[in-house]
């Protein structure tokens, strides 16, 4: 092979070597350096520049909502297995599915407006700039993708009715 | 042989047999071309491809130095954005596991 080809392509490949070893170790150091998987509010106060004073506040929102939270979860989740239990017992359970879809959805929509309230709490604790950006992000990050489900179901929908 | 010696010795004869030579006419742009092919004579051995001056560019000591250093550079500057978007998008899920319920998803 042609000389300078190779030293070309060593270098290239000496390049791309400090390159990646650099990248990964920076990337590493910072996720290690930022990242505090311990407190569940590090994300409000770097990404809504919460004070002190102001995130001793929503961590007491937030220790009161949990336990509310866990104990309609864990309704959601007897109910779940109550919904699977008459499904799987044979074709003639159909009213008692319904009955039981109907009381799901039904603890489902309580959680959510349980934690849409707990959102707007912890808004109302923030500057209202922060507050409004929080509450826009949280209904985003949360309802958000329940809407796109929806949209791309109600498209689908609309799809096959074209053809 | 003896006069032959003798005659070449002669500045007489030397004259007129030079007179005697025909001239050859040069042609245009004669002297200029002449100098052009000795500079390219005495120039540097460049190689004459693009990659061999590429080649010999990346083996010099400074240029590699500094290539080296920029390629670090980038690398952990791309590194330390990333690993910040990174450890933002952790924190964020972190908040969301914290508040949403799986079963209300």
């Amino acid at each position: 092979m042609n000389r300078s080809l190779v030293i070309l392509i060593g270098a290239l490949a000496l390049g791309g070597a400090i390159f990646a070893g650099s990248y990964f170790t920076a990337r590493q150091a910072t996720v290690a350096c930022c990242t505090r998987p311990a407190d569940d509010l590090s994300w409000l106060r770097t990404e809504f520049h919460v004070s002190e004073a102001d995130l001793a506040r929503i961590r007491e929102l937030h220790e009161g909502y949990r336990p509310k939270c866990a104990e309609l979860c864990a309704k959601i989740a007897a109910k779940q297995s109550e919904l699977n239990s008459a499904l799987g017992g044979g074709t003639n359970s159909t009213a008692e599915v319904g009955v039981k879809l109907d009381e799901l959805a039904a603890l489902r929509a309580q959680c959510q407006a349980q934690m849409l309230q707990h959102f707007t709490a912890v808004s109302q604790a923030m500057p209202p700039d922060q507050g409004r950006r929080y509450l826009a992000e949280m209904q985003r990050l949360t309802l958000g993708h329940h809407g796109q489900f929806e949209h791309s179901m109600s498209d689908e929908a609309g799809h096959e009715h074209h053809h | 042989m003896k006069e032959n010696h003798q005659f070449s010795d002669d500045p007489q004869i030397s004259t007129l047999l030079r007179q005697a030579r025909p001239a050859p006419e040069l042609p245009p742009r004669f002297q200029q071309q002449v100098w052009g092919r000795i500079e390219e004579a005495e120039a540097p051995a460049s190689s004459g491809s693009w990659l061999d001056g590429l080649a010999n560019l990346l083996l010099r000591p400074s240029f590699a130095l500094t290539a080296a250093a920029i390629m670090l550079v980038a690398g952990v500057l791309a590194g330390t954005l990333d690993g910040r978007q990174a450890a933002r998008h952790d924190a964020q899920m972190n908040y969301l596991a914290s508040v949403e319920p799986p079963a209300v998803r």
